[in-house]
């Protein structure tokens, strides 16, 4: 159990909110599909209140997966990296950590200009992020399906380059955000 | 012993009957273990009260449960929708009280509410005062009750589990009433 992440490896705190988030991200895609499918009534109440609740978590993981890429050493790309695929990890990155506040962030004041109230699970009761306000719902509902949009096409970069590292690069960048892979 | 009684016999009634524009009736539920809340706009309330002799007083509430309005038209449709208040068929809320007794803050109406076909007996638990608004009379009557759902039967189909949505639905109300014509 490693706790800090070194220049080359990344801790296993960090790969843990790393895959919890991918959980719950795929999470909240299900539940808004089988939300935006679902007739009204109860069931579908139920799921968005879910998918209010997973939001909310994960823009707390978020907040701390960022105080933890501050306060620890972020494991290098290989020097072997061409310039524009340095840029391009970097802007994806960046893309990802932004849509990890924006997704929930949207959510939140959606759910508040319409004056939905949400909880985290039923424990407390959230504040209202912004006041009652059909044209802000509309803007919002339009911003969160968009930036939904964006996050499928940033996570599919993602993914590609951390197969391209692994099996054309044949280096350690998707080893090492691996729990159960050795130290190199 | 007597001659108090007598007193308390005449002491006079005086029927009110409600500002609408200056009253408020609302409610609210837990929904995913947030408050919702919403309001009435059309009631009709008849009072007829002693401050003296609140066993000869009698408090009367219809609510026209389509006139519900929590700011959201699918909220309020599904509310107003055959699986909860089931408005097309019962369009209206009936409380009568059967006894008003007075109590440490005030009064209590006990009462029959009759709410989607179905009536039980409900406490209604109010503060009343009076006020001399520019030497006309008018009456406050202020309070909160809270209803189970579930004993109406606002709870067909799914609904009928309260994991979503709260079995208690609390009613506040705020009323201005003015003394009625001819009395």
């Amino acid at each position: 159990m490693t706790f800090r992440n070194t220049p080359a490896r990344w801790a296993h705190v960090a790969q843990f909110l790393h895959w919890l988030i991918v959980v719950l991200v795929i999470t909240q895609v299900i539940l808004a599909n089988i939300a935006e499918d679902l007739p009204l009534g109860m069931k579908k109440l139920a799921m968005f209140a879910r998918h209010k609740s997973v939001g909310i978590t994960i823009l707390g993981l978020a907040v701390i997966r960022l105080l933890w890429r501050w306060a620890n050493p972020t494991p290098a790309l290989p020097s072997t990296l061409k310039p524009y695929e340095r840029v391009l990890a970097g802007v994806t990155h960046f893309g990802l950590y932004l849509l990890l506040f924006a997704m929930p962030l949207t959510g939140w004041m959606m759910t508040s200009a319409r004056g939905f109230p949400a909880s985290w699970f039923g424990f407390f009761q959230l504040p209202d992020f912004v006041p009652k306000n059909d044209t802000l719902y509309k803007a919002m509902k339009q911003t969160h399906d968009t930036l939904a949009l964006a996050l499928y096409a940033i996570v599919f970069l993602h993914v590609a380059g951390a197969l391209k590292h692994h099996f054309m690069l044949k280096d350690d960048v998707l080893r090492r955000m691996l729990p159960f892979t050795k130290k190199p | 012993m007597v001659g108090i009684a007598r007193a308390a016999e005449v002491a006079p009634v005086t029927r009110y009957t409600l500002d609408q524009a200056k009253s408020a009736l609302e409610f609210q539920f837990v929904q995913a273990g947030a408050q919702n809340k919403g309001k009435i706009s059309r009631l009709a309330v008849t009072l007829d009260f002693s401050a003296d002799n609140p066993a000869a007083s009698k408090l009367d509430v219809v609510v026209e449960t389509g006139s519900l309005d929590t700011g959201d038209k699918e909220r309020d449709d599904t509310l107003k929708g055959a699986d909860l208040l089931s408005v097309a068929k019962f369009p209206q809320a009936h409380f009568t009280s059967t006894q008003i007794t007075k109590t440490a803050n005030g009064y209590d109406a006990v009462g029959k509410l009759t709410l989607r076909g179905v009536t039980r007996d409900i406490h209604v638990p109010f503060s009343f005062r009076t006020a001399d608004e520019q030497g006309k009379p008018a009456g406050y009557l202020l309070g909160k009750t809270t209803i189970k759902r579930l004993d109406f039967g606002v709870s067909q189909g799914d609904w009928k589990s309260t994991e979503w949505v709260g079995n208690d639905v609390s009613v506040s109300y705020s009323l201005r009433l003015v003394p009625a014509a001819g009395h």
